[in-house]
């Protein structure tokens, strides 16, 4: 945006109706017909977890999945995707359960600042939707187009691996963190139970 | 329980309708207080309690002063960052996430000259387009704001000059972004182009036209925003040196590269007061900028942090397109929102200072450093930013962990026509440290010894002096090299591998909070405040204004106060958003938020702790010597089964007042000289760190790719491993990308070549070594728990580290960062012309035979372990001050020891024809002192 001459914006393109399906939801806006999909799901759709950081297709951060394959939203007409089906980081859990790709991410430091992480977070549960247990090279390869700056990637990856023992039925997920008592105990610590062996 | 406040917990079970119903007002909810979901007390966690309490927690560097404080709640345990569930969802707010109703789009007019004059500005046209609501010039905006109060040289949008390209000139708010963007077009801007300078060099030469001009403070005509002169100690000593290492480096400037883009979006509310959105680092500076920018009273202001996509110093300064949004939305009376693009990003800047370093420094018969004399001119663009500590950072912040026999520094900082620089993680340490730690390597050569046993027989103790004054507590260098010497296998390596494969060591040391606040008297206004309030629901409240930027301070001040007070990290709510709820607090730089605001976090918990402890006193009848606090449990220490509950004791705390409320405070205790300058570099605790690098070199193409990093940090105690262990990994990465890809690219022209992610390289996952993090834990006695800064530190040695290892591999020293594969082919070529060789494979790795003096270095470095094992547990608490290794004694001021001592910030006479490149600076007068009186 620097310089005198701006490049003039493309002529005035005509609104259309855009529908696809938007995590699960089947959606419909009126968009222009040159429209990027990053700006579509982010300013008419809504799912501001798409998040937007280079416009260029190097950081990854707008990676969504379309028809369960992992693209960039910044190089993506919304036009060339009518009709899919987009998974974008809010489609990933179910309900109040957290994905165990988000929750390894939370518990293992995949996510620093966050900003990144949706996008890490829909490129890694691409990876594990094919493979559920995956090498570390793997992993690597799957999320090289992604940039990180504040983790190093190193508690990524571990993530990642984290969430692939849960896929392979290796480790339990974690309870939610919404679910507001799943064992309601109505005594509560008002009567806490004592050390073994302790006489009340 | 007495009268009063009774609230029902309820009793399910006892009444149930037989259709399944609850019965109303019987719900079966936990009992408020109570935690939620874990219904039992959980056993006291001895492991993470204190030995010297009770507990089983080793504490090798003895007692600290808040080992009462701890229930082995929360304190060194990997804890997820609280607000990761926020970002792993997709609901983390950011900058360009707040969408307000009504929102107009902002757009900037950016400079297409490097330095020109502003005539005129004709808006006329822009006025007239449908859609535009708003637009703002420099005329708006006449009021000068900056981070540093005694450099306030910015303004929202140029008034007379621009002084760089893509500096802001003009901004228009608009419908739609497609309007704003048309609007841009239709500014009519005159310019009278003015004779830009790039090269730092020429900075500091007289010019006709300064790119800022200081009045009475300007020196002669020149470019020099900043100069400095520091030289401590006997130079005498450097006169026959054993070993000498001079080196003249040049460090690209680099960016933080955060992935998340500047944004903001302001809003005057209907009321009048302007609510500003914006992902910063230090919300209060721009909340103090703000308000004299629009010329309105700060509380008639409300900054609303959101959540900040990445920072590393690159938001930290108060932001002139803050200023244009606010201006944007108070002409539109819409909200405003302004989000840069990746270019916009680069225009805005305030990455680390492209430097030009020159380093000498020699060693004594016994191999002790007797000098280190360093000249650092660094390139600050367009505007001063925090480049008046930067250009002290440069020199003072070498000047540990090492005992220095003298220390002699100049540096200047120069405006040139580029985006400005600033503070980036590490800020103004880190090139100087990769000078200094290549040339002790270099030393180490000549005199045959081993550069890890170099370091260790040369470090200052705990509980020391440096030789500029800094009062040094903990320290836990020596730990940190003999770690990563024992993970790296260093003795099996160093000098040992192939040609081709490498190992270096880099130390680190980096200052925890910086000791002074900028804005006030530290006297009289406390550092951090942090205020806490308990209601009747148990929940503690906890308000501070610490910005979490990802690196996990809200999760570090919850798990204190939940430690202290021992109740589950999920009853503690941390609200740490919003200017008009949250106590002032400077911020999130120099690394202060986990020593600051923690400290005065505990300090508020234990307030309301002892509110706490006098109820169970009343309920119970034991004095609160003798009760324990365990996991929403108070209970007399010698009989778990006599106790009350947190919220029984709460309840009994809030009889007549209501919720508890608490407010604590840090202030850092005076420190420091009183020569210029002495208060930069202060601070109340000091972290290090050493790093072993492994790297490989293709000597055919000069691609370097680094292997395997042993990184260990004394970052005093680990609040919250798992963050700590993230903050070292991440400091690689970004460390890495600067020695080995990252640069700024200015072209013949002074463009910036390379303001995108595609060009600017930030490391993948590809480039990554697995990094073997190890945390040393020093418990220094005036940190939270004894914990000091991990952030910025860890970033250090990783540059030193490296480009030693590269010398290891290949025998040539590179002193042109980054390392590119050009740069070392270029250097490669050199080699093999200087080693008479046609083919790179050919060349000789070095290889050392250890001489005479590393015996004697390794006995006395034996003797300092057990010096400094001593003074760490403060069973030595004798003064040391850096010098006593040169015969000083510490009880007499320096000043009478030797002859030659001295402490001056201004060269002699003598000096001034002997000065380096920055130096060069004090060659010219300021305009006071040559008869100038504008």
């Amino acid at each position: 945006m620097v310089g005198t001459e701006h490049v003039e914006m493309i002529p005035v393109a005509k609104k259309e109706i855009w529908s696809a399906e938007v995590n699960g939801r089947p959606v419909e806006v009126l968009a222009p017909s040159n429209a990027i999909l990053l700006d579509v799901l982010r300013d008419k759709v809504g799912t501001l977890g798409v998040k937007r950081g280079c416009d260029l297709g190097t950081c990854g951060c707008c990676s969504v999945l379309i028809d369960g394959t992992p693209r960039l939203s910044c190089l993506c007409l919304a036009g060339q995707v009518e009709g899919s089906s987009i998974i974008t980081v809010e489609g990933l859990s179910e309900g109040a359960h957290l994905a165990p790709i988000q929750s390894c991410f939370a518990e293992y430091g995949g996510s620093q600042c966050g900003f990144c992480t949706p996008g890490f977070l829909v490129t890694a549960q691409a990876l594990l939707n094919e493979n559920n247990n995956p090498s570390d090279k793997e992993v690597a390869n799957a999320i090289e187009g992604n940039l990180c700056r504040c983790t190093g990637y190193q508690q990524i990856v571990e993530s990642i691996q984290a969430a692939a023992a849960i896929h392979r039925g290796e480790v339990e997920p974690a309870a939610p963190a919404s679910d507001p008592h799943p064992d309601p105990h109505p005594t509560g610590p008002e009567e806490p139970q004592m050390p073994p062996g302790h006489a009340r | 329980m007495s009268g009063g406040y009774r609230q029902q917990p309820g009793s399910p079970g006892k009444v149930t309708r037989k259709d399944g119903k609850r019965v109303a007002g019987k719900q079966a909810f936990p009992p408020p207080g109570s935690g939620g979901s874990k219904p039992t007390m959980a056993p006291r966690d001895l492991d993470f309690i204190p030995e010297l309490v009770g507990g089983r927690e080793a504490q090798p560097a003895g007692a600290h002063v808040h080992d009462r404080a701890r229930t082995g709640t929360s304190v060194g345990k990997p804890t997820a960052l609280v607000d990761s569930n926020a970002k792993v969802t997709g609901q983390a707010w950011y900058g360009d996430d707040v969408r307000l109703a009504n929102e107009v789009i902002g757009k900037i007019l950016r400079s297409p000259h490097h330095y020109a004059r502003i005539k005129s500005i004709d808006t006329s046209k822009v006025e007239a387009l449908p859609g535009v609501l708003a637009v703002a010039t420099g005329a708006d905006s006449p009021h000068q704001f900056g981070v540093l109060p005694v450099t306030k040289d910015e303004h929202a949008m140029a008034v007379d000059k621009v002084r760089h390209v893509g500096d802001l000139v003009a901004s228009v708010a608009a419908v739609d972004e497609a309007t704003a963007m048309a609007a841009l077009n239709l500014f009519e801007v005159e310019y009278e182009v003015l004779e830009p300078v790039f090269d730092p060099k020429k900075g500091l030469e007289d010019v006709d036209e300064p790119i800022h001009w200081r009045g009475k403070y300007h020196l002669a005509r020149t470019n020099v925003q900043k100069r400095v002169f520091q030289e401590f100690g006997d130079r005498s000593l450097v006169q026959k040196p054993l070993a000498s290492s001079h080196g003249k480096w040049k460090m690209a400037g680099v960016h933080h590269g955060f992935t998340e883009p500047h944004a903001v979006v302001a809003h005057w509310g209907p009321n009048g007061r302007l609510q500003l959105y914006t992902p910063q680092q230090v919300p209060h500076y721009t909340h103090r900028a703000l308000a004299t920018v629009l010329d309105v009273p700060m509380h008639q202001i409300n900054v609303i942090r959101t959540f900040v996509g990445g920072g590393f110093g690159g938001k930290s300064d108060p932001f002139p397109h803050e200023m244009c949004a606010a201006i944007l939305s108070r002409k539109a009376g819409r909200p405003v929102r302004i989000t840069f693009d990746r270019e916009e990003v680069y225009w805005i800047n305030r990455g680390r200072h492209p430097s030009h370093i020159e380093v000498k420094m020699t060693a004594d018969d016994d191999a002790r450093i007797s000098g280190f004399d360093i000249d650092a001119l660094i390139d600050g663009g367009g505007f001063a930013s925090f480049g008046h500590v930067t250009s002290y950072y440069n020199g003072v912040l070498a000047t540990a962990p090492y005992e220095l026999g003298s220390f002699h520094y100049t540096g200047a900082r120069v405006w040139t026509n580029k985006p400005a620089s600033g503070a980036m993680r590490g800020h103004g340490a880190v090139n100087t440290r990769c000078a200094v730690e290549v040339g002790l390597d270099e030393m180490a050569d000549q005199m045959k010894v081993d550069p890890m046993d170099l370091r260790l027989a040369n470090l200052l103790p705990p509980h020391s002096r440096t030789i500029s004054g800094f009062r040094i507590t903990s320290n836990g260098m020596r730990e940190a090299l003999e770690k990563v010497r024992e993970g790296s296998q260093w003795d099996t390596k160093f000098r040992q591998m192939p040609l081709g494969k490498g190992i270096g060591i880099g130390c680190g040391f980096f200052i925890s909070g910086s000791g002074l606040p900028i804005h006030w008297d530290p006297n009289r206004f406390p550092h951090a405040t942090v205020h806490i309030q308990v209601d009747m629901d148990g929940g503690v409240t906890v308000h501070t204004g610490a910005a979490d930027i990802g690196q996990g301070s809200t999760t570090a001040i919850a798990q204190v106060v939940s430690e202290v007070l021992a109740l589950p990290l999920e009853m503690i709510h941390v609200k740490c958003h919003e200017s008009d709820t949250s106590p002032v607090d400077l911020g999130s730089y120099s690394s202060r938020v986990t020593f600051m605001n923690a400290n005065a976090a505990i300090r508020a918990a234990l307030e309301i702790r002892e509110q706490l402890l006098k109820a169970a006193w009343e309920i119970l009848g034991y004095h609160p010597n003798n009760l324990v606090l365990n996991d929403r449990r108070i209970y007399y220490k010698h009989d778990p089964a006599i106790g009350t509950s947190y919220l029984k004791a709460l309840h009994k705390a809030q009889e007549d007042k209501g919720a508890l409320i608490a407010s604590g405070a840090y202030r850092s205790p005076p420190m420091g000289g009183v020569h210029k300058g002495a208060a930069a570099g202060l601070a109340p605790a000091y972290s290090f760190s050493a790093y072993v690098a492994e790297v490989d070199v293709d000597v055919e193409t000069g691609m370097i790719k680094c292997t395997k990093v042993w990184a260990a940090h004394d970052c005093g105690k680990a609040l919250n491993p798992l963050a700590v262990k993230g903050q070292i990994i991440g400091s690689c990465h970004m460390g890495l990308g600067q020695v080995l890809s990252e640069k700024m690219v200015y072209g013949r022209t002074g463009h910036l070549q390379n303001p995108n992610l595609l060009d600017y390289k930030i490391p993948s996952v590809h480039e990554m070594p697995h990094v073997e993090p190890i945390i040393v834990e020093s418990c220094d006695p005036e940190g939270p728990f004894g914990a000091k800064e991990a952030g910025e530190g860890p970033l250090l040695p990783i540059l030193p580290a490296v480009v030693n290892a590269v010398y290891d591999a290949i025998g040539i020293r590179l002193r042109d960062l980054p390392l590119t594969p050009d740069v070392v082919f270029k250097g490669i070529e050199k080699g093999m012309k200087a080693a008479g060789v046609d083919d790179p494979l050919d060349l000789a790795p070095p290889r050392v035979e250890h001489g005479e003096l590393q015996p004697l270095l390794v006995k006395r470095a034996a003797e300092h372990k057990i010096r400094d094992q001593a003074r760490q547990r403060s069973e030595d608490t004798s003064p040391y001050v850096n010098g006593v290794l040169f015969g000083f004694d510490p009880n007499i001021p320096l000043e009478d020891q030797v002859e030659g001592w001295r402490m001056a910030t201004e060269p002699d006479p003598e000096q001034l024809a002997a000065l380096g490149l920055a130096g060069k600076a004090w060659l010219k007068k300021e305009q006071r002192h040559m008869g100038g009186d504008e």
